[in-house]
């Protein structure tokens, strides 16, 4: 058993713990200082912590197997330092919004840092029981942070509902990691993979994967699970819906890439329309529901549910390019979504309401703000040259061949060009709130914290990074999905075959 | 001749079935307190059939779990709610009517695949469901999630203590 594999794992939960203690000791004055660090931990854990991985290790394996549940390998290393720099960011984020908190500040900080552990135990998941227990650890610790703002109604309907319908999705998984495990008496993906030819013709296995991927589309809040986000995003707090939108929705991607290219790439080529299909409706119902929306909050995470159709759509391509498209998509996104949910935690930690006129004269309150802001909204539209227009080019490119040759993913892959458009329309109402809101009462500048200007600088240098020299991640990206062995579908001998 | 093994099987899976009936429909009270403490005692006697099918451990978690801190769990929620009018409440004809087709359905399922089922098997090795194995599994392959489910019941009672606190400042 090779436990030093968990080093970063071990490290997190070793701060996390720490936070949490020393708010015992600790006087309430300076409570605050305990999310400089904890972000301090983090950051030294992404630095030091993380090394590259220069072939695939196993730990945690059942005696005499090759193959263990626990896996490092590019991929994970990949996703591990995106979870480490999502919750940098939000640490930072958080300590502006502290004062909206109350008395449970340093909790609030070990509870990101213990939900920073599940998903860095989901980029490694290769079984099954461990992929579930990750889940659960992610989906706990969010149903907490979720409902933190206790005063707010609308915080405790968004703990409740994440609550429920998280427990639901919970149970459909469990239910299917048992008829997968019935069926093919393995819950190791690479063993899984083995059988996977056999396993292609069972009904009980494929309801089982069927039952265990509608519990991770529900992470990803895919169409038709993706009723939550609206509600969820607009009433938690804005550091957890952040990190919510990043970091739990990441968790899903690596392990939905995992469980369709590592563990059954057969049958997933197969099921290559059904994706396709999903993924147009979430970005056209994510693109759509957004245009009326007047709260920042619930029109991101209607944008959220589009992103994920987009993600997805990288899953559709079946190929290793379409799978580092969705790594590269990912990261841009990290930068974007942080970016903008750090500017509209600094607006919200001085208002109550979170309408679109609250960010009317933002431009002359504080131009930096205004300015972070209109580079997220443009990246997230995919203007270049910004980290979304080469996340979505990435995409979309290797649909493209596909879509010449099948009219159905050409279709998906109209939806996807018409949900860009239709972003821009919303994307850019905010931009226009920001500098040409009319109807300001209130013209004081907002200042800004040490912490946030960090956070700001490493969003808004990301995104422009990504979007003006791309090929660092792209170089990045490409070896990290060596390990997945996504298949191009069989061509289609019968006409019409699904 | 029957073993011995097989009187107790009858005794429990009778005594079962008897406390079962008088949990969901017992005669002389209808109070939610008596039902729950014969839900406890059908509980008790399952437990008693996996102590037969060779399940300690699951024989004492069963108690441990499911008679001890779940029923503990419906006990209070029995009295906070206090269910006064559950006593009063007429049978529903609706509702009788269905439950019959569910438990129709349910028996027929059942009657089926005892029916299809080959009585052959009788040479099945015997699962043993002993702590020692248990733990061998949960300690060495399964050693991973179950830390993490320990930091989730930490986050979990952190979170309570959190959301059920008085003051908000």
């Amino acid at each position: 058993m090779n436990s030093s594999l968990i080093i970063v794992e071990i490290l997190v939960a070793l701060l996390g713990l720490g936070v949490l203690l020393a708010d015992l000791w600790l006087p309430v004055e300076r409570r605050r200082l305990l999310g400089w660090v904890a972000a301090a931990g983090v950051a030294v854990v992404f630095f030091v912590g993380m090394k590259d991985a220069a072939e695939v290790a196993y730990a945690f394996a059942a005696p005499g197997a090759k193959t263990g549940m626990y896996v490092l390998d590019g991929l994970a290393v990949f996703f591990k330092q995106f979870f480490l720099l999502a919750a940098l960011l939000v640490i930072l984020m958080t300590t502006e919004y502290a004062p909206k908190l109350g008395s449970g500040v340093s909790e609030f900080y070990s509870l990101v840092l213990f939900a920073l552990l599940g998903m860095l135990f989901a980029a490694s998941a290769n079984d099954l029981v461990l992929l579930f227990a990750a889940l659960e650890l992610i989906t706990i610790t969010f149903v907490v942070l979720n409902s933190f703002r206790r005063d707010q109604t609308a915080s405790i309907e968004a703990g409740v509902k994440y609550l429920i319908l998280g427990a639901t999705a919970s149970a459909f998984m469990v239910f299917g990691m048992a008829l997968v495990f019935g069926a093919a008496g393995t819950t190791n993906f690479n063993e899984m993979a083995a059988v996977q030819k056999a396993m292609g013709g069972s009904p009980i296995f494929l309801a089982g994967l069927v039952m265990v991927l509608a519990g991770l589309f529900f992470k990803m809040s895919l169409v038709p699970f993706q009723a939550w986000a609206p509600d969820v995003y607009q009433g938690s707090p804005a550091p957890a819906t952040a990190f919510l939108a990043v970091g739990s929705k990441a968790a899903g991607v690596v392990l939905l890439l995992r469980l369709l290219f590592g563990a059954v790439p057969e049958i997933a080529a197969r099921w290559q329309h059904v994706l396709g299909g999903l993924a147009a409706l979430t970005i056209l119902y994510g693109s759509l529901c957004a245009i009326p929306q007047r709260s920042i909050k619930r029109l991101l995470g209607y944008s959220s549910i589009a992103n994920a159709g987009y993600l997805l759509l990288g899953v559709v391509a079946m190929s290793k390019a379409g799978a580092s498209g969705v790594l590269f998509y990912v990261s841009g996104y990290l930068f974007t979504v942080l970016a903008a949910f750090t500017v509209v935690s600094v607006i919200l930690a001085r208002t109550e309401s979170d309408d679109l006129s609250s960010l009317n004269g933002l431009s002359q309150r504080s131009p930096a703000l205004a300015g972070a802001l209109a580079v997220a909204m443009a990246s997230l539209a995919g203007v270049p040259p910004m980290a979304g227009f080469v996340g979505k080019f990435l995409l979309l490119k290797p649909m493209v061949p596909l879509a010449a040759a099948d009219p159905f993913l050409a279709c998906v892959l109209v939806a996807a060009l018409v949900g860009v458009v239709i972003s821009m329309y919303y994307y850019f109402g905010i931009v226009r709130a920001a500098y040409w809101g009319q109807g300001v009462a209130d013209l004081t500048p907002i200042p800004t914290s040490w912490a946030v200007r960090v956070a700001l600088l490493i969003g808004v240098a990301g995104i422009l990074w990504l979007g003006i020299l791309p090929d660092a991640l792209i170089q990045a990206s490409t070896p990290a999905v060596e390990v997945l062995k996504p298949q191009a579908p069989v061509a289609q001998q019968h006409s019409g075959d699904r | 001749m029957p073993q011995p093994t097989d009187l107790l099987f009858y005794a429990f899976a009778g005594l079962t079935l008897l406390f079962g009936f008088l949990c969901v429909a017992n005669p002389l009270s209808r109070n939610p307190v008596t039902s729950a403490m014969f839900l406890v005692l059908t509980i008790v006697s399952m437990a008693g059939l996996f102590v037969l099918l060779n399940a300690f451990f699951l024989a004492a978690v069963q108690i441990l779990v499911y008679a001890g801190a779940v029923m503990v769990l419906f006990l209070f929620v029995i009295m906070l709610l206090d269910l006064r009018e559950e006593e009063r409440r007429k049978l529903n004809r609706v509702a009788l009517g269905l439950g019959g087709v569910a438990i129709a359905g349910l028996a027929g399922i059942l009657v089926r695949a005892l029916a299809s089922a080959t009585p052959k098997s009788a040479s099945v090795p015997a699962v043993e469901g002993t702590t020692i194995e248990l733990g061998r599994i949960l300690f060495r392959s399964y050693l991973l999630p179950f830390e993490i489910v320990s930091v989730l019941l930490l986050v979990a009672m952190v979170g309570v203590i959190l959301l059920s606190k008085k003051e908000l400042k």
